[in-house]
């Protein structure tokens, strides 16, 4: 009997040993970036892997000068093991980090080197702890992650502690100060200091240094000596007891999160079939994202849920199913990326109407082989609003409360409004394009001086300026209906005048530029793009799109985009996008080559993406493009 | 009070296109937008095709400092900033919500603050006869006012300056820009509208450099003469004008200083 519990034993630790790092993403997880080829990432230098977004979370540590001149292949990371980089957002916390192989324990915590061991209540698992992060090691497997309770949770414990000791309002000390106005100016103040101190920090200030000279070294305090505290230390503020609640939160929920890695052996792996499938293939690199959890763990569900449960029972069977999955190959001179997004039956049927239409192969011959960049989206908008409708006004009558109320706007829109006439004129097919930027002829004043006396008058002249040019357009049976608008608007605003061919608003971009409406052959177009109205309004002919990309695009389902980065995306500078776009296109920025997205039709469970990306092989390596590529996925799941 | 009866209209024009940016952005709708009572300001919802009109600058902004002053010392000052060559870009920036992170001010906003510096130098002492042109289409602004004396028009800069520093000392404002005594004047500019221009970019930098800055000194005497090697004299003596670019005077403060000295009875 006791060779049997011995052998057991140890066959239960070497299967715990054997698994990989995969193993040890957790359950909560909702989105997972999971490297299967690691040896594309062993030039990657650690200093570079740690300024990427999906790395934000546990990299504080990082930024101390400890990864400098290191790859991860002098990290210890073992290159047979996958990297998955993982973000959850539960109901009660959420969870951050990476799990990875490591090859070699001393080299591994040469970089982490701000995390201690601590003691582990998990037989087999090392822990490590820095000030934000866990390290957690079994076997050859090692989990880097960060746990951050719900701040809602901890609102609603402090408060209810707060007020269940007798407290006021906890706001009340700063009520009766509260000057919005002096409030928004001392803001004012310490963001535009705070912005001086920055640019003080660039011209060469090194804050490393002044944190080390900030030693209290002039008078230190005495070991054994007591700090007295000015007031009663044992009555907390309540940002203090908010601290305390969160410490409190916090243990208690890396305590769930490794009892659940460690003692009961439940990870994604083993709670989601479709993870495990997934990571089961063999491409380069996979992604996992379940939109379904991210929408029912959204904290406004919570309310919704409690005020309308019916209705946001029929969201959540709605959402069902909502899921991403992807490949992601390297080849010589391009990614792809294939992606198949799944979804419940419902959403499926919305989806397949949505799609049951044909291309209108006319747009094609307003898109010029010499583009910049262009779309196709083609969708059908009358039977995705009729199957949407026969979905929705049932599900909104039986909601609750107002809820159901909206049931009513819905019925009597669809009863009284010309739905011939709306699905006519805009019946869902799009295209776009961005022809690059052309010179267009524009006025500026200037100042004349007499030489006599110095006045000066105005003078109006010519000036030329730069304008990026852009295309939209979509299909419609009902020209005449903007054709009427235009020409009562024409009758008021002379500036708006009927050529013919198309029509032109002077100084219709933003007071400077032409913009020009182009009603033919079934389409209406808007453009600032002088060329294409005067001279092209039946088509650009020989100049347009190739045959190859045309009948790409007509044999892709919902939508075909192609951007050719070095004139689109490398046109645009940076400041026009915000912050959350230019994330995205830092996935393409200083590469050269051409992108490329289409979809298949959707079917009644999932539609297929595809994205290629073909480049020229120059400069970057396939690591950059994969953690790029990552970058940009790990943004749009946040 | 023409100009607050242009800010009035001004800012009616401008909630206009407020309310119909808002409805562009809320629902993403070209033809939601539509206002046949209204279409003039239907331009400015197409701010689709001003993406990336941040390429087309080709030139910046103009600034001219004229200064008359009269032999009893009063005179007046008259403010241009010229940026219409700048507007394509002007107006590009006022179709976003933000840029390069930063939060971009409405154009209520902007003319909210150009009648808060109008109230502000209207109360000043020895200020009169205050007028602004505000030209919001080519964005070209003019300011005028009459001053009793150099002194009187120093102070009201230093005020208005000062109201709008946000309480933050200003240490430029312990410094006299202007000096008319003793037959000559000594004028510079105030280095706090320049200092900022530290921290350019390239792109700036080249932008900085095909702007002007203009400063012309009349007087109802005919000048002798002046320090500035770069000052030009009027054929009629009774001006002088030093002109520079942006840039320069960004890295150089004092290339507009300058000393000027009249002419003993000279006269009219």
């Amino acid at each position: 009997m006791k060779v049997l519990s011995t052998l057991f034993f140890t066959a239960l630790v070497t299967s715990a040993f054997a698994q990989k790092s995969e193993a040890l993403v957790p359950k909560d997880a909702i989105s997972v970036f999971s490297i299967n080829n690691v040896n594309v990432l062993q030039k990657i230098s650690m200093d570079d892997l740690v300024k990427y977004q999906f790395m934000e979370e546990v990299q504080q540590e990082l930024f101390d000068g400890s990864t400098s001149g290191r790859t991860l292949k002098d990290s210890g990371v073992d290159f047979d093991q996958r990297i998955n980089f993982f973000q959850g957002n539960g109901k009660r916390f959420n969870v951050s980090g990476f799990t990875l192989g490591i090859s070699d324990r001393e080299k591994f915590f040469q970089v982490f080197d701000d995390y201690e061991k601590m003691e582990s209540g998990y037989a087999g698992v090392d822990f490590y702890e820095s000030y934000f992060n866990r390290i957690a090691i079994r076997g050859n497997s090692a989990i880097v992650f960060r746990v951050e309770p719900s701040f809602y949770e901890i609102e609603e414990m402090t408060d209810s502690i707060w007020y269940a000791r007798g407290n006021d309002y906890r706001y009340y000390d700063d009520w009766d100060y509260w000057d919005e106005e002096e409030a928004v100016r001392e803001l004012e103040i310490e963001l535009q200091e705070a912005i001086e101190e920055m640019e003080t920090d660039e011209e060469g200030f090194n804050e490393f240094e002044e944190y080390e000279s900030e030693e209290n070294t002039n008078n230190p305090i005495e070991d054994g000596t007591e700090i007295v505290a000015d007031e009663n230390p044992y009555e907390k503020t309540y940002w203090e007891l908010r601290d305390s609640v969160e410490m409190v939160f916090q243990a208690d929920c890396i305590k769930r999160l490794c009892d659940e890695l460690f003692v009961d052996n439940e990870s994604l792996m083993s709670e989601d079939s479709r993870f495990k499938e997934q990571v089961a293939h063999t491409s380069d690199g996979i992604f996992f994202m379940d939109n379904s959890r991210n929408i029912a763990n959204e904290n406004y569900m919570d309310y919704m849920r409690m005020i309308y449960p019916s209705f946001v029972q029929n969201i959540d069977e709605l959402y069902e199913d909502n899921l991403l999955l992807g490949d992601i190959n390297i080849h010589d001179n391009s990614v792809d990326v294939d992606m198949k997004m799944g979804y419940g039956e419902d959403l499926g049927e919305i989806y397949t109407e949505m799609t049951d239409t044909k291309f209108d192969k006319t747009v094609l011959k307003y898109i010029p082989e010499d583009n910049g960049g262009f779309f196709t989206y083609t969708v059908n908008m009358r039977k995705a609003y009729e199957t949407t409708y026969a979905y929705m006004l049932p599900m909104l009558s039986e909601s609750e409360g107002p809820v159901s109320l909206s049931a009513i706007t819905l019925e009597l829109f669809d009863e009284f409004v010309n739905k011939d006439a709306v699905f006519d004129l805009y019946q869902g097919n799009v295209f776009g394009t961005y022809n690059g930027v052309k010179t267009i002829k524009t006025k500026k004043i200037i100042f004349e001086y007499d030489e006599e006396t110095f006045e000066y008058t105005e003078q109006e002249v010519e000036a030329e300026e730069e304008m990026p040019v852009f295309t939209f357009g979509f299909s419609t049976k009902r020209n005449d209906i903007p054709e009427r608008i235009l020409e009562r608007v024409a009758r008021v605003y002379p500036k708006l005048q009927n050529k013919g061919d198309y029509w032109v608003f002077e100084d219709g971009v933003l007071n400077t530029a032409p913009l020009f409406f182009i009603l033919k052959n079934d389409l209406f177009i808007v453009t600032n793009d002088d060329d294409l109205a005067r001279n092209h309004s039946n088509g650009y002919g020989s100049l347009a799109l190739n045959k190859k990309t045309a009948k790409a695009a007509k044999k892709s389902g919902m939508m075909y985009a192609k951007v050719n980065t070095d004139r689109a995306i490398q046109d645009l500078p940076a400041r026009m996008f915000s912050d959350y776009e230019n994330e995205l296109l830092d996935v393409i920025r200083g590469k050269s080559g051409n992108l490329v997205m289409s979809s298949a039709k959707a079917t009644k469970r999932n539609t297929d993406f595809k994205l290629s990306y073909q480049f020229n092989g120059e400069g970057t390596d396939a690591g950059t493009y994969i953690l790029d590529l990552i970058n940009s996925l790990y943004v749009i799941s946040k | 009070m023409k100009e607050s009866t242009d800010i009035y209209v001004i800012l009616s024009e401008a909630s206009y296109v407020n309310l119909y940016l808002v409805r562009f952005n809320s629902y993403g709708i070209i033809f939601a937008i539509w206002d046949l009572s209204n279409f003039e300001h239907m331009k400015y919802l197409f701010s689709f095709f001003a993406i990336g009109l941040f390429l087309s600058l080709t030139s910046c902004i103009e600034i001219i400092d004229d200064l008359s002053i009269n032999e009893d010392g009063s005179g007046t000052f008259k403010y241009t900033v010229n940026i219409s060559s700048s507007k394509v870009k002007l107006n590009s920036y006022l179709a976003l919500d933000s840029l390069d992170g930063k939060r971009v001010p409405s154009l209520d906003e902007i003319k909210g603050y150009v009648d808060d510096v109008i109230v502000s130098l209207k109360g000043q002492e020895g200020i009169s006869n205050l007028t602004i042109e505000s030209n919001y289409s080519d964005f070209i602004f003019k300011l005028k006012l009459d001053f009793n004396s150099v002194e009187n028009l120093q102070a009201a800069i230093k005020a208005v300056a000062q109201e709008n520093s946000k309480k933050r000392y200003l240490e430029e404002l312990n410094h006299n820009w202007l000096n008319y005594a003793d037959g000559s004047l000594a004028r510079s500019i105030p280095k706090m509208n320049i200092q900022r221009a530290k921290n350019l970019s390239g792109e700036e930098k080249k932008l900085l450099k095909e702007g002007t800055y203009t400063s012309i000194t009349r007087f109802a005497k005919e000048v002798d003469h002046c320090d500035n090697s770069n000052a030009v004299l009027a054929k009629n003596k009774k001006a002088v004008m030093v002109r520079t670019d942006a840039y320069s005077l960004s890295q150089k403060t004092q290339l507009l200083d300058n000393t000027i000295y009249l002419k003993a009875g000279g006269g009219e």
